[in-house]
């Protein structure tokens, strides 16, 4: 009766079957070392690996989001310093129309002056950015407002037409010089005001349309982040510019062109005061995109460290494993060689 | 006549001895194999004849033998599952690489964001058709996977019974070799041998319980209690699939007429690779695919167009994605099989089929006006895209059959789709880990007793040398003694 017995075979095969263990835990290992995360994500979080990947879900949503409201930024700060410009040109216009009312050549200088003035505001009102005009509200791809200089404008036609209209002759008709003062107040309150009104204006000067850009800018907030060219102020301040430009100015008698001086300088005035505030409030937008943008870094910075927390892997306890391991496999050599030695026939 | 007895017992220990030897050099020959066992000669002493053979014996143990054949089954059958979960990971891979449908969903979302930044952008706008249509590929793919997966299940199943049918002849024949030695009283053992290896063979493939009768007859029957071998072999028949679509159920294995594989049976084979195989085949890759087709009814869902029309009177159209021969968008909260494989980005609003990318901001995907959402056809219009980032981020409703869950965001649900795979991935692969430990242990269990151990068999040899030597010793004593007698005789 043998009371301990053990064939050849089951001692080779500890010694393979525990080097092969040691050397698939050893490639595993090594890759940790190398790249820091787990070797096999998904076998080692198990159901965990669902929170990694909807951590990474979420990452990449608000990563998404600060990239697009890059786009909304650039919008933003492109409208507002157009409306500064707007403001700007406004403010110059109107001194030159007061230093123009009671001065000698005042009323030719004035419509020059006015002239330039339509021109830079067309140009500023019309600023496109990234192929999408500021000022056009949805209608992004249309120029906001026609060209008043263009060969066969519609809006100058409708002036043209107007104040044929009212005064039965051309602004470039010496004639103008018998329109008094108060013929053409009443025309510039009555007939030349509706060419600037919501629908006059929509169908002669204007393509942009009422609904502003929405975006949104974070995962909650949807906000409006752009202006369009049919507000008020705008209105008023191309009838202000027109009204100095296109109504024969220079060929008025003094006191019809200071009433036309007066008139513009009271729409220009509030459209200033108007521009202001619609710049204060894309300054709001700026801010709450501001706020959103970093309020989201923070929370990718969290959820960085949250994917770093489930994938990574301890890099000193990782390449710890790594030489212990290796330490076992030469082990493991050494040994085998020595039992393969050990064998009886060697000494017979 | 005592010399002469001498003589006859001397030279019965010199044959003995070199049966022994044939024996010892059997043993060292197969000291290699794993499936040798140890052969012992068993000596007996004749009266006044010296030693002759009785019998030639194997180490052998049945309970650790037993326990082989389970672990053998276990492991095969935890192995071959563990493998096919992790053929399914290939739709999911490292989450750093971003190639889940849950990834590609997220892509999808960020497009959204961007083109909604900038409507009027039609760069933006073909981003985000090439996002969708690279989660309707990467949906397409998955499913393709996984019934890959299922076909080649199939095709091992098919396979495995072939093995099962052929080891069962085998086992046949060599049973009633055994059974007929045994009668005779001739040396079995290498039969023996051989048998046991035929009956670790089948366990790899099922789950096998064996009964030991008279004359060493051996019957064989499934660890559910169908008989496999007894007399003679029983057909184990199956049917293959030719090719395995999601909506394709696969033929059940058959032992003597009955189930053992599927789910409505009563003798429902427990271990095995056969029972691995089909727990993937109808079970496993089934879900995961019932997980995908969820995914793209979802977004069928999502993204369908509703009537725009005052008041609006048709039923909702599927919009950005679609299927062939979609007839409307289907009922939510219930799996449609095979969605995902189907599911395309509609030609109209994809640029590569000659579309318009526009129309996933302006509405009206299907074709039909009655779906125009951007009515004054504004190039920056937001809404549409705003309301489809609202809708993706929103709850749906999800069929509990898919087995993650019920309500939650698309996204959410993609994440736990990929939750429960590579928790279905972790578990499988620690059970096959421990199984095979454990077939590992119960092999080196039977090896350290049942194995040949060459230290042993040397030892022995050099016993059997001295034995032959003294016996021929003994030859030529008494040889020399009865010298001796006839020359005093003569």
């Amino acid at each position: 009766m043998k009371t301990s017995f053990i064939s050849s075979s089951a001692i080779s095969d500890a010694n393979r079957l525990s080097l092969a263990k040691l050397q698939a835990k050893l490639v595993e290992a090594q890759k940790e070392v190398a790249t820091g995360r787990l070797a096999d994500v998904g076998a080692s979080l198990g159901y965990r690996a669902g929170q990694s990947v909807s951590l990474r879900q979420d990452h990449a949503r608000l990563a998404g989001i600060i990239d697009a409201n890059a786009t909304v930024s650039i919008r933003l700060e492109g409208t507002q310093a157009a409306l500064q410009q707007l403001v700007g040109n406004a403010q110059d216009f109107v001194s030159q129309l007061l230093a123009a009312r009671n001065a000698v050549t005042g009323p030719h200088v004035a419509q020059q002056q006015a002239q330039t003035g339509l021109q830079a505001f067309l140009d500023t009102i019309n600023t496109a950015n990234n192929g999408q005009y500021l000022f056009s509200g949805i209608n992004a791809d249309e120029e906001p407002v026609a060209d008043y200089y263009a060969p066969g404008a519609g809006n100058r036609q409708a002036v043209a037409n107007a104040f044929q209209a009212a005064f039965g002759m051309a602004q470039s008709d010496p004639g103008v010089a018998a329109i008094s003062a108060a013929d053409m107040h009443s025309f510039l309150d009555g007939a030349f005001a509706g060419l600037f009104d919501g629908t006059a204006w929509r169908s002669d000067w204007s393509s942009a349309a009422d609904q502003d850009m929405l975006s949104r800018i974070s995962t909650s907030e949807v906000i409006e982040t752009s202006s369009n060219a049919n507000e008020q102020a705008i209105r008023k301040l191309a009838s202000a510019y027109t009204m100095v430009a296109d109504l024969g100015a220079e060929g008025l008698g003094q006191q019809t062109f200071q009433t036309v001086v007066d008139k513009a300088v009271t729409l220009a005035s509030e459209a200033i005061a108007s521009l202001s505030l619609i710049g204060s409030d894309l300054g709001t937008a700026q801010e709450r995109v501001k706020n959103a943008n970093d309020r989201m870094s923070m929370e990718i910075d969290i959820m960085t460290k949250h994917i770093g927390g489930l994938e990574s892997v301890d890099p000193y306890e990782a390449s710890t494993r790594l030489s212990q391991l290796m330490t076992q496999v030469e082990t493991a050599y050494a040994m085998t060689a020595r039992v393969q030695k050990l064998s009886l026939l060697n000494y017979l | 006549m005592t010399l002469s007895i001498g003589l006859s017992t001397a030279l019965s220990g010199l044959s003995v001895s070199s049966e022994q030897t044939s024996v010892v050099s059997r043993n060292v020959a197969r000291a290699g194999d794993p499936s040798a066992t140890r052969k012992i000669v068993n000596l007996t002493s004749v009266p006044g004849a010296g030693v002759r053979i009785a019998s030639i014996t194997r180490a052998a143990n049945e309970a650790l033998f037993d326990k082989l054949l389970n672990a053998t089954s276990s492991a095969t059958e935890r192995t071959a599952i563990a493998d096919a979960v992790s053929e399914l990971d290939q739709t999911v891979l490292d989450p750093e690489l971003d190639a889940s449908p849950a990834a590609l969903l997220s892509k999808l979302g960020n497009a959204l964001q961007q083109y909604s930044a900038a409507p009027q952008d039609s760069v933006r706008a073909r981003a985000a058709i090439a996002a969708a249509r690279d989660l309707t590929r990467g949906l397409n793919t998955a499913s393709e996977v996984v019934q890959g997966v299922r076909s080649q299940a199939d095709a091992d199943m098919a396979q495995s019974v072939e093995r099962v049918n052929s080891l069962l002849d085998q086992f046949g024949r060599i049973n009633a070799e055994i059974i007929k030695g045994s009668q005779t009283s001739k040396d079995i053992t290498d039969q023996l041998d051989q048998r046991d290896q035929l009956l670790a063979g089948l366990a790899e493939e099922l789950g096998i319980r064996t009964v030991l009768r008279a004359d060493n007859d051996m019957a064989i029957f499934t660890d559910s209690g169908i008989t496999l071998f007894d007399r003679s072999a029983r057909a184990v028949t199956f049917t293959r699939t030719g090719s395995f679509g999601p909506t394709t159920t696969g033929n059940a294995v058959m032992v003597d007429g009955v189930p053992i594989t599927g789910t409505n049976g009563v003798m429902l084979s427990r271990s095995g690779r056969l029972p691995g195989l089909a727990s993937i085949r109808d079970q496993i890759a089934v879900t995961y695919q019932d997980q995908l087709d969820e995914i793209a009814r979802g977004l069928v869902e999502v993204f369908a167009e509703s009537d725009q029309s005052q008041p609006a009177t048709l039923p909702d159209l599927p919009g950005l994605f679609t299927y062939p021969g979609a007839a409307g968008v289907p009922a939510s909260g219930s799996i449609l099989t095979g969605l995902a494989g189907t599911i395309m980005v509609n030609p109209n609003a994809d640029p590569a089929a000659g579309g318009d990318p526009a129309r996933l901001r302006d509405g009206a995907i299907s074709g039909n006006p009655a779906y125009l959402y951007n009515t004054s056809g504004a190039a920056g219009y937001p809404d549409r895209l705003l309301d489809l980032s609202d809708k993706l981020a929103g709850k749906l409703a999800f069929d509990p059959a898919a087995a993650v869950d019920a309500e939650a965001t698309l996204a959410q649900f993609a994440a736990s789709s990929v939750a429960w795979l590579e928790q279905t991935r972790q578990t499988s692969s620690n059970e096959a880990d421990y199984h095979k430990t454990l077939l590992e242990r119960s092999q080196a269990a039977l090896s350290k007793v049942t194995g040949v151990n060459l230290d042993e068999e040397m030892t022995t040899l050099l016993e059997l040398e001295r034995s032959y030597q003294a016996s021929t010793r003994l030859i030529s004593a008494i040889d020399d003694m009865l010298k001796t007698l006839l020359a005093t005789a003569a």
